[in-house]
C-alpha cells in the first residue's frame, strides 16, 4: 500500500503539486512569482526521482559506493583548491553516470552538492546546485553508450556542461533580482562570470582526459562484485 | 594552501535555540525565509535583516560575524548602485549615463533587493549553524531511509579519506615522486594521489558493506538513533511560527504589504492588516535572538551567584 502511494507521487507531482504550487505563488507573491516558481519547481522536480531510487531495494554494496564516490566528488572540491575555480567534482559525477548509470550519476551529482554545501555553507543556491549537478549525471547516464565510446563526445559534454551549469546559476539569480527576465542584465552577468565559466568547463574537459582509469577501476568494479547491473534484474545480495 | 582540510562546523550544542526539536526549527526557518524572500516591502525586508544580523551576530564569534559583514556589504552596496543600469524604469532620473536615465525609483528597488540579500544571507548562516547535519539526518532518514544511508556514510567517509589522503601523498613526496615545481607535474602527482585514495576507499566501501550486511544490515526494520525529544515548548514554536506566517501570507494576499516601485513608488496605504502583520514579522524574526541572549543571560548569572 505505502509503495503504491509512492509509486503515484511522480504523477501527483507533476500533475498537481507544480502547477498548484505556481498558482499559489502567482496569488500570493505577485511581486516575486518568478523567484517562487523557479525555486518550488526546482524542489519539486526532484521528488520523482528520488522516490525512483527509494523505492527499489539496493545492494548494501551499491549504496556504500555511491556514498563513497559522492564523498570523494566533495573532497576533490578540496584537494585541487589551489588551482582556483577549478573542481573535478563535475568529471567524476560524469564519469560516475556512464559506468553506473543514469541513477548512480544522478545521486551522486546531487549529494556532492549537499554534502559540500554542509562544509562551505547552505544557502539558495543548495536546491539549484543540487538540481544542476544531479542533471548533469542523469544526462550522461542516458548518453552512456556514445560518450563511453567517443572520447571527443565526452570532451565536448564535459565543456558544455561546465557552462550549462554556469549559466543557469546565473539565470537563478537573476530572476531572483528582477522578478523578470531582465536579458541585459542576464547577459552581463553571464558575461561577468565568463571568465570562471570558461576556467570551469575547461577545467572539467582537463579532468576528463585521464578519465579512463576511474572508468576501468568502475568497471572492473562492476564484473567482480556485480554491482549496477546493466539488465533490470534483482539486485544481488539483500 | 599546502594542508587544506575540510571541517564541519562546531556542534550546534552550545546555542540555546540549537535545543529545539528539529521539526520545529525546520518549520521555523522556512517559515522566516519564506516571508523573507519572497515579500518584496521594505518593512518586512528591513525587518528580517535586522532579525538576522543580530541572530547570526549572537551565535558566531564577532570576529567571524564582522568578517561575513565585511565580504556581504560591498557586495550589497553594488548590487544596489548596478540596477539602475539595468532597469530604466522609474519617473525619477538622477541623472543620465550614456543616453539612459539613472531613476532614483529604480536605486532604491536595488537597495531593497540588496537588503533582502542581506537577510537571506544571515538566515541561512542561522539554519547552517542551528540544524546541523546530524539534525538533518535525523529529519530525512526515516522518509529516504536508503539516500539517507549514502549520506550518512559519506559524511564519515570524508575526514577517513582526508586522512588517508595526506598519508598517499606523504609517502609520495617521501619517495621523491610528488613534484610541484611544474604546473603539469603537480596536477599529475595529484590525480595519481587521487587514483590511489579511489580505489583505497572503494575497497573500503566493500568491506564496510561485507561487515554490514553480516551484521543483519537490511534483514529488519531500521532503527534510528535520536537524541531528540519533542516536547511542548517544540509545539509551541511550530504552533507559533504557522499562526504568524499565516498572518503575514494573508497580508501579503489581500495586497496590504504592496509597494509598487514603477513609475513611482506608491506603498500600499497603512492598514491594520499591515500593521499586525509588521508586528507579527518582527516578533517571529527577533525571538530566536531574544531566546539566545535570555538564556546567555541566565548562565551568567547562575555562575556568579554561586
Amino acid at each position: 500500500m505505502k509503495d503504491k502511494l509512492l509509486g503515484l507521487l511522480p504523477y501527483l507531482c507533476i500533475l498537481v503539486l507544480i502547477p498548484g504550487v505556481i498558482a499559489g505563488g502567482v496569488l500570493l507573491f505577485p511581486d516575486r512569482s518568478y523567484a517562487w516558481i523557479a525555486l518550488s519547481v526546482a524542489i519539486l522536480s526532484f521528488l520523482p526521482l528520488v522516490v525512483r531510487f527509494e523505492q527499489k531495494r539496493r545492494a548494501v554494496q551499491e549504496l556504500v559506493v555511491l556514498a563513497v564516490l559522492s564523498a570523494l566528488s566533495a573532497l576533490s572540491r578540496v584537494m585541487f583548491v589551489w588551482i582556483p575555480s577549478i573542481k573535478p567534482s563535475a568529471a567524476v559525477i560524469i564519469i560516475v553516470a556512464i559506468y553506473l548509470g543514469k541513477e548512480a550519476g544522478f545521486i551522486v551529482g546531487s549529494m556532492t552538492a549537499l554534502i559540500s554545501n554542509f562544509y562551505f555553507g547552505q544557502g539558495l543556491w543548495t536546491p539549484f546546485q543540487m538540481i544542476s549537478w544531479g542533471l548533469v549525471g542523469f544526462l550522461a547516464g542516458i548518453l552512456a553508450n556514445p560518450l563511453r565510446r567517443h572520447m571527443v563526445l565526452l570532451l565536448i559534454y564535459g565543456f558544455v556542461a561546465g557552462f550549462v551549469y554556469s549559466m543557469v546559476m546565473d539565470l537563478w539569480s537573476v530572476l531572483w533580482m528582477d522578478n523578470a527576465l531582465n536579458l541585459s542584465r542576464y547577459f552581463s552577468t553571464v558575461l561577468l562570470s565568463m571568465t570562471v565559466t570558461v576556467k570551469y568547463a575547461i577545467s572539467n574537459v582537463i579532468f576528463l582526459i585521464p578519465s579512463w582509469f576511474l572508468g576501468r577501476i568502475l568497471g572492473r568494479l562492476q564484473t567482480k562484485y556485480g554491482l549496477f547491473p546493466k539488465k533490470k534484474k534483482a539486485c544481488p545480495g539483500n | 594552501m599546502e594542508d587544506q582540510e575540510l571541517t564541519l562546523p562546531a556542534p550546534s550544542a552550545g546555542f540555546a535555540f540549537a535545543s529545539f526539536h528539529p521539526a520545529a526549527l525546520l518549520c521555523y526557518f522556512l517559515g522566516v525565509l519564506l516571508i523573507a524572500m519572497f515579500s518584496l516591502n521594505p518593512g518586512i525586508a528591513l525587518i528580517s535583516a535586522l532579525g538576522g544580523l543580530l541572530f547570526s551576530a549572537s551565535l558566531q564569534r564577532p570576529g567571524v560575524f564582522w568578517g561575513s559583514i565585511g565580504y556581504l556589504l560591498p557586495l550589497s552596496l553594488l548590487i544596489a548602485a548596478v540596477n539602475p543600469l539595468f532597469n530604466y524604469n522609474g519617473a525619477t532620473p538622477l541623472f543620465h549615463l550614456n543616453g539612459k536615465p539613472y531613476t532614483l525609483e529604480s536605486l532604491l528597488y536595488g537597495v531593497l533587493i540588496a537588503v533582502t540579500l542581506i537577510a537571506v544571507f544571515c538566515w541561512f548562516r542561522c539554519y547552517s549553524l542551528i540544524l546541523t547535519e546530524d539534525k538533518f539526518l535525523f529529519l530525512f532518514g526515516r522518509i529516504l531511509p536508503q539516500i539517507s544511508l549514502i549520506l550518512t556514510a559519506a559524511l564519515r567517509f570524508i575526514p577517513l579519506f582526508q586522512k588517508q589522503y595526506q598519508k598517499v601523498r606523504a609517502a609520495q613526496k617521501g619517495m621523491g615522486i610528488y613534484s610541484a615545481k611544474r604546473f603539469s607535474d603537480r596536477f599529475r602527482a595529484e590525480i595519481r594521489v587521487f587514483s590511489s585514495i579511489l580505489v583505497w576507499s572503494l575497497e573500503h566501501a566493500i568491506q564496510t558493506a561485507d561487515s554490514m550486511k553480516a551484521r543483519g544490515y537490511g534483514s529488519g526494520k531500521r532503527g534510528h538513533f535520536g537524541i531528540f525529544h519533542f516536547t511542548l515548548r517544540d509545539g509551541l514554536l511550530i504552533g507559533m511560527t504557522v499562526l504568524l506566517v499565516a498572518i503575514s501570507l494573508v497580508a501579503m494576499g489581500v495586497g496590504a504589504l504592496d509597494i509598487s516601485f514603477f513609475p513611482a513608488i506608491q506603498p500600499a496605504p497603512p492598514s491594520f492588516l499591515s500593521v499586525i502583520s509588521y508586528f507579527c514579522y518582527s516578533f517571529l524574526c527577533f525571538t530566536p535572538f531574544v531566546y539566545e541572549i535570555k538564556e546567555k543571560l541566565k548562565w551568567k548569572f547562575f555562575i556568579s551567584s554561586i
